[in-house]
């Protein structure tokens, strides 16, 4: 990954300071692959649901910039608005799935798939990462969220607590938690 | 950095090192897969909402209030703001002032202005 060679600030302050479009699109450009990856991660490897929340988290950005500050860093705070961005997908989408039928409504993701969807997967041979994809994805929000915080965009319990706006014992609480699904889910790696 | 997974309290034992050497492979892999830009910045950009554009004629309207206020005020106090416009005068005329100096006042205004806005706005860390 891309690491930005200079440090965010001068970009910022002309962003917020001058309207600096250029500026920001800089910003955009250092930060799109990370917040994307991020989003694949959390909506389970829909990558056009990603894009679509990734674009939503720089314009929100662009017009909450005067509000960030330096109690985390830049991209932390991209982690932070493009959780939410995935919560309230999520929560829009269940509002609509119960408008029609609530006694189909199973799971909160169209893209989960079943345990033994996964089993049967895994049985013709699929890829270990395929695996751990939809075992992730058969993770609540909560617990996918704190994991992909934790592990792939490789924050600090306060960090990822800071992301997603809870103490850091409830972080460690659905990291282990969730950790506990993966590891029924991917038995057969054990070794 | 003291990463989440690294945390020695974390509750995990050496019967699930396997999981986390899975979990760690794949964060890994990642963030060493760079996502190719693609004109998604291009995107974003034209998504943005478009500058508040003021109405053109704001600033005649504001500049001809301020001057019917000052206007006002001379009439309502003539005394007083002569004596104001009196003693400025006073004060500048006895002031070695010069436009190179006046400049470079005003130059290290901006500056110091700049300097603190990105001093402030610097990431952590």
């Amino acid at each position: 990954m891309a690491e930005p060679s200079t440090t965010d600030a001068p970009l910022i302050a002309r962003a917020l300071l001058t309207d600096d479009r250029h500026a920001f699109a800089e910003l955009v450009k250092r930060h799109q692959s990370s917040v994307r990856a991020c989003l694949r991660k959390l909506t389970a490897g829909n990558h056009a649901l990603a894009d679509d929340l990734a674009q939503e988290t720089f314009i929100l950005a662009w017009r909450n910039l005067a509000s960030f500050r330096q109690e985390a860093r830049f991209s932390t705070w991209l982690y932070r608005i493009a959780t939410n961005c995935w919560l309230a997908h999520n929560r829009k989408r269940r509002e609509e799935l119960l408008g029609d039928r609530v006694d189909t409504l199973a799971e909160d993701d169209d893209t989960m798939p079943h345990i033994d969807d996964m089993q049967s997967d895994h049985a013709r041979g699929t890829t270990l990462r395929v695996d751990l994809e939809r075992a992730m994805a058969a993770l609540s929000e909560a617990e996918r969220a704190a994991i992909v915080q934790c592990y792939h965009n490789d924050l600090t319990h306060e960090e990822a607590a800071y992301v997603l706006d809870c103490p850091i014992g409830t972080v460690k609480t659905h990291v282990l938690r969730g950790k506990q699904k993966l590891k029924a889910a991917l038995s057969a790696y054990a070794r | 950095m003291n990463n989440a997974h690294d945390d020695p309290n974390a509750p995990s034992s050496t019967a699930d090192a396997w999981l986390e050497d899975l979990m760690a492979a794949d964060a890994a892999a990642q963030r060493d897969a760079y996502i190719d830009d693609a004109g998604f910045t291009a995107r974003v950009v034209e998504a943005l909402p478009a500058p508040a554009a003021l109405p053109a004629w704001r600033k005649p309207i504001v500049a001809a209030l301020w001057a019917a206020a000052a206007v006002a005020l001379a009439l309502a106090m003539p005394s007083l703001v002569a004596d104001v416009m009196r003693e400025a005068h006073r004060l500048l005329s006895a002031q070695p002032f010069s436009l190179a100096g006046v400049g470079i006042v005003l130059a290290a205004l901006v500056a110091l202005a700049w300097g603190a806005a990105a001093w402030s706005l610097d990431e952590r860390g």
